[in-house]
């Protein structure tokens, strides 16, 4: 009897496992179809309304939107599925960390043999170039970029007596040195911090002007020897040492803090914090206004949309990235949420033009920050970059804390990132 | 240690003579059937069946715990991508970490964080033991429950409310020091100020732990101890000396031994205090310990070689510490015997 009953258990318990199972496979079955694929992003940059957008126009297809996490944590999950998991149709990667997936691009599809190589003159060269292997393979197809330009307080520059209108105020410095005595004469009119702090607004934005990074031409380390990186360096250490700047570091809460209650009356805003600011200072609507960045143009981020090479539906994959990246895609997106266009087509647009943002005091913002990238000058982003311009902020950082002297920040800065790139 | 073990084998002796009484006794109830076959079957069942009933426990170990920690001795062989190409090296991640300024400063805040954490820690949780074991407390299970809250409060909501507290410009730790005429203090941007900041979070989150740990086993003392102890004319402070801390010996060895190998691997807090820098806790990774230091390796990098070569380490100074432990445990015991 108890044998019986044993065996019966058995059975029951594989016949539940079997059950269990089936609707798990029916479903991966069900994502193979061509109506579904699935679409992993990240958070904090409303890809709902862009997918919402796709499945209104198109009915008969689901799209299985997961939110991962932040935009690092997103890349994590993708290296663990790549690794040997259960991979997605399409995935949004941000620049930062394409490098990295660029250096096995084995793991994506080649974007061109689903005809991407036909519509690569719609987007920005630099751009496009980036997720772009040598021998022509198309990883990924940018989705936006992170224009520079310089946020300000229009009530703080009042008090100060500096000029309020974002024209009158983007003249005042066309160049960082001129931007570094209008905020002399900002601290001493007010004896606040004129900027929120360096590593970030300064040096990050003025490393991102040159004609080359970390990298010279020939895709070969030259961080230690590019005087661009250097010159951009010292730069950031002569405001620090003008004494304009509030030493508060970006993403701490004493930042979030400072944003809505004036601790500084300006910070650099490549075209992705208009929503940080939003978020983090609500109650600051209508006080910040925004002008063009010292030296004109820039980029600071931006994503791509990539197809890893397991995917079950490429081809519904692709028809999203055609149909939502495309130069009339790219628009309606920027008019919806605010994504910087990476096609050149749409810049002239009216309705990109004629953009304005209340928040922002109503300035054009489409118009701005179109003309900070139409006049990039591309260079290569290997798969260091962001570990060494991570080291180059930290060590930045230390000095704004007090820690690493100004005349040593440039030996320590090398040494940082000599012992970052081991391992 | 003589006198110990002779009471485990009479034991042991006890359990055998029973079985072997079971075996015949049960034989005869099943008359006329093949009794030898069955009874070496069922003389084999009964001992394998200790071994069925651990199985699912070693199984999952083996799965969970003993393969993951062999196989990261061998990715730690290699220069390992997730998702590239990877290549045997031999140890020459080894030497790279001993070369690693970032590998012995990380080694030297896990130190210093565990030491600042668990000496104020377990000092005050014994102190706490004490008064909440006082016969005249009022409410005491309110008291005693309420030393649980932090430890069922989400770590990374506690982090995240002690990193506000200790903020440069806004924290209220500031906020009062500013109010007493001081300095605001950048807590986040120095050695101490970090470690100090991590170690505070630390101990929030077990002293109330480990002071039930302790009450638990000063409840079996006997009262009359202390009324006898007070009756001899000896103070609160002589009592808890002479009485509480002997009697707590055993168990103080036992949250000295979880808190070091739980303080060597800090991780959260670290990671969740000090947005500068991402990973390394600080520009210049003034509070990064070696989890974080593997995490950032392994999994913000990438480097799964070099995250493993950290992984061995650690065990390795883990090891030692518990070696370390476990004579000073046997020293004590003897000592006492």
């Amino acid at each position: 009897m108890k044998r019986v009953i044993t065996t019966a258990a058995v059975f029951f318990t594989a016949a539940l496992l079997v059950a269990g199972c089936t609707p798990g496979s029916g479903g991966d079955s069900g994502s193979s179809d061509s109506k579904t694929f699935e679409f992993w992003s990240f958070t904090g940059i409303n890809q709902k309304i862009d997918v919402d957008a796709y499945t209104k126009g198109h009915p008969d297809i689901t799209v299985k939107l997961t939110e991962v996490g932040s935009s690092t944590e997103t890349a994590q999950a993708l290296t663990a599925a790549l690794a040997g998991g259960k991979v997605p149709d399409l995935v949004l990667i941000q620049g930062d960390d394409l490098p990295k997936f660029m250096q096995s691009p084995d793991n994506f599809v080649d974007l061109a043999t689903l005809g991407a190589d036909k519509v690569t003159d719609d987007y920005l060269d630099w751009v496009i170039a980036q997720s772009t292997t040598e021998d022509g393979k198309i990883i990924g197809i940018p989705t936006d970029v992170g224009g520079l330009a310089i946020a300000y307080r229009t009530d703080l520059f009042k008090a100060a007596g500096l000029p309020t209108d974002r024209d009158e105020v983007s003249e005042l410095w066309p160049t960082w040195d001129a931007f570094m005595d209008v905020g002399k004469r900002y601290v001493q009119a007010t004896g606040k911090p004129f900027l929120d702090n360096t590593p970030t607004s300064i040096f990050f934005q003025a490393v991102n002007q040159g004609s080359e990074r970390y990298y010279d031409s020939d895709r070969k380390l030259s961080y230690d020897r590019n005087p661009q990186v250097k010159e951009a360096f010292d730069l950031t250490l002569k405001v620090y040492q003008s004494g304009i700047s509030g030493k508060i570091a970006s993403w701490t809460p004493g930042w979030t803090a400072g944003m809505s209650k004036g601790d500084f009356a300006v910070m650099s805003a490549p075209a992705w914090m208009l929503n940080a600011i939003k978020t983090n200072a609500p109650d600051s609507a209508g006080k910040w206004d925004i002008a063009t960045i010292p030296g004109g143009s820039g980029n600071w981020g931006g994503s791509y949309l990539a197809i890893p090479k397991r995917a079950k539906n490429p081809k519904a994959a692709w028809d999203y990235i055609a149909d939502r990246q495309s130069p009339e895609g790219q628009l309606e997106n920027f008019l919806s949420k605010g994504n910087l266009p990476t096609t050149p087509s749409v810049y002239t647009d009216p309705r990109l033009v004629e953009k304005t943002d209340p928040f922002f005091s109503d300035a054009p913002v489409g118009k701005i920050y179109t003309e900070s990238v139409v006049n990039i000058k591309p260079f290569y982003i290997g798969p260091d970059d962001a570990t060494i311009g991570s080291e180059l902020l930290n060590t930045l950082t230390s000095v704004e804390q007090g820690k690493v002297a100004p005349d040593k920040a440039w030996e320590t800065a090398l040494a940082n990132v000599k012992n970052a790139l081991r391992g | 240690m003589a006198a110990g073990a002779q009471p485990a084998a009479h034991t042991s002796e006890k359990v055998t003579a029973v079985t072997t009484t079971l075996i015949p006794a049960g034989a005869p109830k099943a008359p006329g059937r093949p009794t030898r076959s069955r009874r070496i079957q069922q003389g084999v069942r009964e001992r394998l069946a200790p071994y069925a009933y651990i199985a699912p426990f070693f199984l999952l170990f083996f799965i969970f715990g003993l393969f993951p920690l062999l196989f990261t001795f061998y990715v730690a062989l290699f220069d390992w991508d997730p998702i590239g190409e990877r290549s045997y090296v031999g140890l020459e991640n080894f030497t790279e970490l001993v070369n690693d300024p970032r590998f012995w400063g990380a080694l030297r805040n896990t130190f210093s964080i565990w030491v600042l954490s668990t000496v104020p820690q377990l000092l005050l949780a014994l102190g706490m033991a004490h008064v909440l074991n006082h016969v005249r407390l009022r409410a005491a299970t309110l008291f005693r429950m309420s030393m649980l809250v932090p430890y069922v409060t989400s770590v990374a909501a506690t982090t995240i409310v002690f990193a506000q507290l200790f903020d440069r410009d806004y924290g209220m730790l500031n906020w009062f020091l500013g109010m007493l005429g001081f300095e605001h203090v950048d807590f986040t941007a120095s050695v101490w100020g970090s470690h100090i900041m991590v170690a505070v979070m630390v101990a929030w989150r077990w002293t109330g732990y480990n002071t039930l740990l302790y009450l638990a086993s000063l409840q079996a003392v006997p009262r009359d101890l202390y009324e006898a102890a007070a009756v001899d004319g000896a103070n609160g402070w002589k009592q808890f000396r002479h009485i509480t801390i002997p009697a707590l010996r055993p168990i103080i060895v036992f949250t000295v031994i979880t808190s070091t190998i739980g303080g060597l691997q800090i991780f959260t807090e670290p990671l969740l205090a000090n947005p500068v820098g991402g990973l390394t806790c600080g520009a210049a990774r003034q509070c990064q310990t070696l989890t974080l230091f593997l995490y950032e390796q392994a999994f913000g990098r990438f480097h799964f070689g070099y995250g493993a070569a950290v992984g061995v380490a650690l065990f390795v100074i883990v090891v030692i510490i518990s070696a370390l432990n476990y004579l000073l445990v046997t020293r004590i015991r003897s000592e006492r015997a």
